[in-house]
């Protein structure tokens, strides 16, 4: 490639926030056609560069550096791509100003024809072939994978040459990071350049020609994605690429496990909308259920439930044989501090206000009694134990990382004392090193306490690894159940079987390779 | 480039502070200072002793002026007060039930209220009740308890429907930990910004009701007064208008800026050095002349 031909650059770019550099001398070249990667944990700068090329920077940062962006055109998708359309208009409206732009030359009769081309053209590059049914619709009513190609679309409607995509396969399952992989792949062989920030391995390595490896904002290694794969050269990176080893909690004892909750013809509504129907579901002492399934097959209903969260349901949700009020707010302290929840957005799920280490002993103060004084040692025994030490404990949520938090939620959680604990896709926003120190802190929890059952909810099937029994959720219905092992290796329900195939995204690099490159 | 020291007020802050200063030393000190009434001089005459002139009975206009603030001031910041004390708790009840029937009987007939307009409902009470100066600050917190009842709870659902409330229930915190020690908490900043746009609202209200004779006498040393009973004089002698105009109308700006100040403080958004240069593209390069 010529030294022109770079559609975008970035040489020597520092940003700097409150005297902490969050973005170290980063250069970055993005060429048509081919996909670049930035890969790194969460925090290490990925997002601040890649938004650099939109000229958009952190409120306050000091800058230093060089962007060039060939005709200034940069599309970006991000990671939550519901944010960037405007919910009052339908998605056609939101397509055809964009697209009315570009048909200005034309005379006044042809221009809408034109427009509707141009249109569907966007959507169909987008991988939305039959895009002309969704025209109608409002953004609420699209998937979070159908609101990204829209997104995807309105940047190729605006001429795009450069695609800024931010973590867009983060909290998705199998099958909508395989149709990810090849809407992005479909926009890079239309000789667009893409740029991935992401820190799902799986879907860099299927995409990504180049990768550049952030760690505090700086690029520890960069090059083309099999040399880095095979031979990475920095301690980080290794660590970043190790294979996940496998976990297993340990089996429990079958002998004298006993049903510690039951949920028994369970329908859950969303207003008038059914939205979950479990016949029969049993979680056992000491095990570690798996419930799996893609974004809307109702497993955070299922969990809510349990919780006492989401009261809008018929049938019986029952602890120890006694039925459960479906509201919490109805449910004993005991049979509060028995069931306990942690929630996917762990940092959602604290008071921003208050250093944490308090709220942690809330729970041990108001659910079993304990005198606040003790309450406090007691939970930074339980953080320390987890990892946070009292320097990180004592801060506000707002200075921790989100795998911290997510530690800081458990231990909240466990000072409770649950016998039942339900994790709901705790580990989805987390890359890859800090899911497997929480996944190693849950089966340790599982080893060292004998009376704690969890309930996992995930869309991931390595994390699902972890669990002893797992049961597969779809539409609302439990298609499969059964011992980890036997799902895992010889599913039987043609969902779980899709589910499971994961060669397929190994096999898209073949097809994207550029032809010029052959 | 040097922004200014972070000690320092923002310039808005300083002159809303300084806008709001004047009338409210005036309106709250203003009768220390008065004296002791002269004797009486012609209507609407200026100098012969008279600062600002004499007023349309023939009282100095100064002391008017120094004992016409407090009346204004006190009903609107009693008012104001009144109406978020039974705002708040509305609100946030209605905003943290889960018993539809419980908002519904705290928040319709509030929107009932909402319905009539307000100076006319002020109106229309005054003319049965004939209100004090008591009675016309409980009828303006009345008229104001829907907008503000409103806007709690809004702002307080928002709050509510997130994890962190969620997750505080999952620990079993008491009703008033969650509704007062949290929500409440989290609502302050909207709550601010909208107290003080109803500030300004209420002292307008207070003065048009006062303009008006709601809940005054018709000779009492009152801004509003003042501005309408002096009118007839206004050509030959403004100062008896413009002075306690001008104070309302500094009262009101000045509570706004202040208000807009306190709330953008910590949210400073300048960036402050710029070195990126974007759109240098390969066509620039192009487009320059060879040798």
């Amino acid at each position: 490639m010529s030294e022109s031909a770079a559609v975008a650059e970035i040489e020597e770019l520092t940003v700097e926030v409150g005297g902490r550099r969050i973005v170290d001398g980063v250069s970055l070249r993005v060429l048509p056609g081919r996909v670049t990667a930035l890969v790194g944990a969460s925090g290490s700068g990925k997002t601040t560069t890649g938004r650099a090329l939109l000229g958009e920077f952190p409120s306050g940062a000091r800058v230093t550096g060089f962007v060039r962006v060939d005709e200034a055109l940069v599309g970006y998708v991000p990671q939550h791509p519901a944010a960037v359309l405007n919910p009052a208009r339908r998605v056609g409206a939101l397509l055809y100003d964009i697209a009315r732009g570009r048909v200005r030359e034309l005379p006044r009769r042809a221009r809408r024809a034109a427009v509707r081309e141009h249109v569907l053209n966007a959507l169909a590059m987008a991988q939305l072939p039959d895009g002309s049914r969704l025209l109608r619709r409002f953004p609420h009513q699209l998937s979070g994978g159908q609101q990204q190609r829209v997104v995807l679309a309105q940047a190729l409607l605006l001429g795009a040459r450069v695609v800024v995509a931010d973590e867009p396969t983060t909290g998705q399952d199998a099958l909508t990071k395989r149709r990810v992989v090849d809407e992005l792949a479909a926009v890079a062989a239309r000789g667009i350049g893409v740029v991935l920030l992401s820190h799902d391995l799986e879907t860099v390595r299927a995409l990504a020609h180049e990768v550049l490896v952030m760690r505090d904002g700086r690029v520890v290694e960069s090059g083309p994605t099999e040399r880095v794969w095979l031979a990475p050269s920095h301690p980080w990176t290794r660590e970043l690429l190790a294979e996940q080893p496998p976990l297993r909690g340990d089996t429990p004892a079958t002998s004298n496990s006993y049903t510690v909750l039951r949920v028994r013809d369970l329908r859950a509504r969303h207003r008038d909308v059914e939205v979950l129907h479990t016949p029969e579901l049993v979680l056992r002492s000491g095990e570690c259920l798996a419930v799996l399934g893609r974004s809307g097959s109702g497993k955070t209903t299922l969990a809510r439930c349990m919780a006492g969260l989401h009261r809008g349901y018929e049938g019986e949700v029952l602890l120890d044989g006694v039925t459960l009020p479906p509201s919490l707010r109805d449910r004993t302290r005991a049979q509060l501090a028995t069931v306990q929840y942690v929630f996917q957005d762990a940092r959602a799920s604290f008071d921003e206000r208050r250093p944490v280490l308090d709220q942690v002993a809330r729970t041990a103060v108001r659910l079993r009694g304990v005198p606040p004084r003790e309450a406090r040692g007691e939970a930074a025994e339980v953080l320390n134990s987890l990892g946070l030490a009292d320097e990180l404990a004592a801060r506000s949520p707002a200075r921790l990382s989100g795998g911290e938090l997510q530690r800081a939620a458990l231990a909240r959680a466990l000072l409770a004392r649950p016998r039942v604990l339900v994790c709901d896709e705790i580990t989805s926003g987390l890359d890859t090193v800090t899911r497997r120190g929480i996944l190693d802190l849950l089966a340790g929890l599982l080893r060292d306490r004998d009376d704690l059952s969890l309930v996992l909810i995930t869309h991931d099937l390595d994390t699902a690894r972890l669990a002893s029994r797992i049961a597969v959720l779809d539409a609302g219905e439990v298609v499969e159940q059964g011992s980890a092992e036997d799902i895992l290796t010889a599913p039987t329900h043609p969902f779980t079987v899709s589910l499971t195939e994961k060669r397929l995204v190994e096999k898209r690099r073949d097809q994207i390779q550029p032809s010029s490159h052959a | 480039m040097r922004g200014r020291p972070k000690w320092l007020p923002s310039g808005r802050f300083a002159l809303g502070a300084a806008l709001v200063c004047v009338p409210l030393a005036l309106a709250l000190f203003g009768p220390l200072f008065a004296g002791e009434p002269g004797p009486r001089a012609t209507s609407f005459t200026l100098g012969g002793g008279h600062w600002l002139g004499t007023d349309f009975v023939g009282r100095d206009v100064w002391r008017q002026v120094l004992f016409g603030g407090r009346p204004v001031v006190v009903v609107a910041l009693t008012a104001t007060a009144l109406a978020y004390l039974v705002a708040l708790p509305v609100g946030l009840i209605s905003a943290l039930t889960r018993r539809t029937w419980l908002e519904e009987v705290l928040m319709r007939p509030l929107d009932v209220l909402l319905a009539v307009p307000s100076l006319l409902m002020i109106l229309l009470v005054a003319s049965v009740f004939s209100p004090g100066a008591a009675g016309l600050a409980l009828l303006v917190a009345l008229v104001n308890i829907p907008d503000a009842a409103r806007i709690v709870r809004a702002a307080a659902a928002d709050v509510a429907s997130r994890p962190a409330v969620e997750a505080l229930r999952m620990q079993g915190e008491s009703w008033w930990r969650l509704a007062v020690g949290h929500v409440g908490r989290s609502i302050l900043r909207p709550l601010a910004a909208d107290a003080g746009v109803r500030l300004t609202g209420v002292l307008y209200l207070v003065a048009t009701a006062a303009f008006l004779g709601i809940g005054v006498a018709p000779d009492a040393a009152d801004w509003a007064v003042m501005v309408d009973r002096n009118r007839t004089g206004l050509f030959v002698q403004p100062w008896a208008v413009v002075v306690p105009a001008l104070l309302i109308v500094t009262l009101t700006m000045g509570c706004n800026l202040l208000f807009d100040a306190l709330l953008s403080t910590g949210r400073d958004v300048a960036t402050e050095r710029y070195v990126v240069r974007r759109g240098v593209g390969v066509r620039d390069r192009v487009k320059e002349p060879r040798p």
